[in-house]
């Protein structure tokens, strides 16, 4: 038996193959759920995003051209739809103002502190998308904005659709943007986004990617917020870092949930996460340590 | 036979480059997340035919870390480590058969479709992924190896031409 072991750790290739195995479990655990990179993984990552986004950008540009010229025949009816919503704004824009007014004079008589007023001013970072990458389990894109223009991890990205990811990793010039279809609340990956129904601003569930479906499932919903088909759904902004009212999509059908208790609603994504150009980074407003 | 080995850790390079910022734009948006192909996991496979497995474990594992750091969302090694053992694994296949062209195919199919399944195991053990195998191979496995065989034999006459140094003669598969 003994000799049978000795033998067996004789064989280099196995023995070797099992150092590798124990080394790369370690590594993989080690990187798992770390949010700081070291330095030469930041210049690595920055020197090779910057050579993707000289590559990336005109050949997008080039595809979308080409992508328009196929669409061409869509654009009138497109027009006529952008010019009633355009109506409908300039309608809007007028009643927002008067609540605008409105709400700054009840702040000022209810002695609201500088933070609280800016709260809901969102910076809209614009980011140039300079690379995706190949690996069905992490889908990354690459934003080539980084910590020198003040990008966090856990900060939400948007298209001018709706939510497409968080940032996941931040380097000094650019940053890894984790897309809303890596969200899985089965797994072990963290981050739950909440959300709320639009029409309802106290409703609240758990947004997670279901892969099979390809569609975005809305748990934990309470009893009193019964989903109806068609209610659009945003963010509902519960964390820090993460802004509120960002559109995700439209409820396509709801049902009942695990235990009866609570609604899973199944959730058109607003946003295409593919062949992407221009994405916005949410800057939340920094909150003052008290 | 021996590959230049300058000049083919520069194509590998590229071809990373390549394939994080125009491949992407390559594939029509129904299929981008089913085909995914690895293009230096197909170098890999030609540095294993031509130049033996220890350089094409170090091409490899290499390689694959620098993938997964580009790539980095979750955690980092499943391609270092998947592509390092195909790199050794195919260099003893090219060590015991003659490495034609048949061989050649066969290897990036089957060696295709086991990186993505470590790949996916990885990620089913850190429990990064939920779904099941037989749907992972429908979706994403099986095309993206048709995909890499395809890529493969497009790559196949102009590394042979350019990045293989002819020992005996040159061009055609003659026995070593």
């Amino acid at each position: 038996m003994v000799s049978a072991i000795f033998r067996l750790m004789r064989n280099k290739r196995l023995f070797i193959l099992m150092i590798g195995l124990i080394v790369f479990i370690a590594l993989m655990g080690f990187t798992l759920g770390r949010t700081r990179l070291t330095w030469p993984e930041k210049f690595i990552n920055d020197a090779f995003g910057t050579v993707q986004g000289v590559l990336y950008r005109p050949v997008g540009a080039v595809a979308d051209f080409f992508r328009d010229l196929g669409r061409l025949s869509d654009v009138y009816k497109e027009n006529e739809q952008l010019r009633m919503t355009v109506a409908q704004y300039t309608q809007d824009q007028i009643r927002f103002n008067e609540l605008e007014t409105n709400n700054k004079r009840l702040q000022e008589a209810l002695d609201f502190t500088e933070h609280q007023k800016n709260m809901d001013n969102y910076r809209y970072l614009i980011a140039q998308v300079i690379g995706s990458t190949s690996n069905p389990y992490e889908k990354t894109i690459t934003i080539n904005r980084g910590s020198k223009n003040g990008v966090k991890p856990g900060m939400a990205i948007s298209t001018v659709d709706g939510l497409i990811g968080l940032v996941s990793k931040v380097k000094n010039f650019t940053s890894t943007v984790t897309l809303v279809t890596s969200l899985d609340a089965n797994t072990s990956k963290g981050t739950p986004v909440s959300a709320s129904f639009l029409s309802k601003p106290d409703s609240f569930g758990i947004i997670e990617y279901d892969a099979e479906t390809r569609t975005l499932q809305m748990s934990k919903i309470d009893e009193k917020d019964k989903p109806a088909e068609g209610d659009k759904v945003v963010t509902s902004g519960l964390s820090s870092l993460f802004p509120k009212g960002v559109i995700i999509g439209t409820v396509k059908n709801s049902q009942v949930g695990d235990f009866g208790l609570t609604y899973t609603a199944t959730i058109e994504p607003a946003a295409k996460f593919d062949h992407l150009r221009e994405v916005f980074v949410i800057v939340v407003p920094e909150v003052d340590e008290p | 036979m021996k590959m230049r080995t300058n000049w083919v850790i520069l194509l590998g390079l590229v071809l990373l480059i390549l394939e994080n910022s125009i491949v992407p734009w390559l594939v029509p948006p129904a299929w981008s997340d089913r085909l995914l192909p690895h293009l230096n996991f197909i170098l890999t496979i030609f540095v294993a035919g031509y130049a033996g497995r220890h350089t094409a474990f170090l091409f490899g594992l290499g390689f694959g870390l620098l993938q997964d750091l580009l790539s980095y969302g979750h955690l980092i090694g499943p391609y270092g480590f998947g592509m390092g053992l195909i790199g050794y694994a195919a260099g003893l296949l090219a060590g015991y058969r003659n490495f034609t062209i048949v061989v050649f195919s066969w290897a990036v199919i089957v060696f295709g479709i086991m990186l993505d399944s470590i790949v996916y195991c990885i990620y089913k053990l850190f429990r990064i992924t939920d779904l099941v195998y037989s749907f992972v191979f429908y979706w994403q496995v099986a095309p993206t190896a048709l995909l890499q065989l395809l890529v493969a034999l497009v790559m196949y006459v102009p590394v042979r031409r350019y990045l293989v140094k002819p020992a005996v003669s040159s061009g055609d598969e003659s026995p070593e």
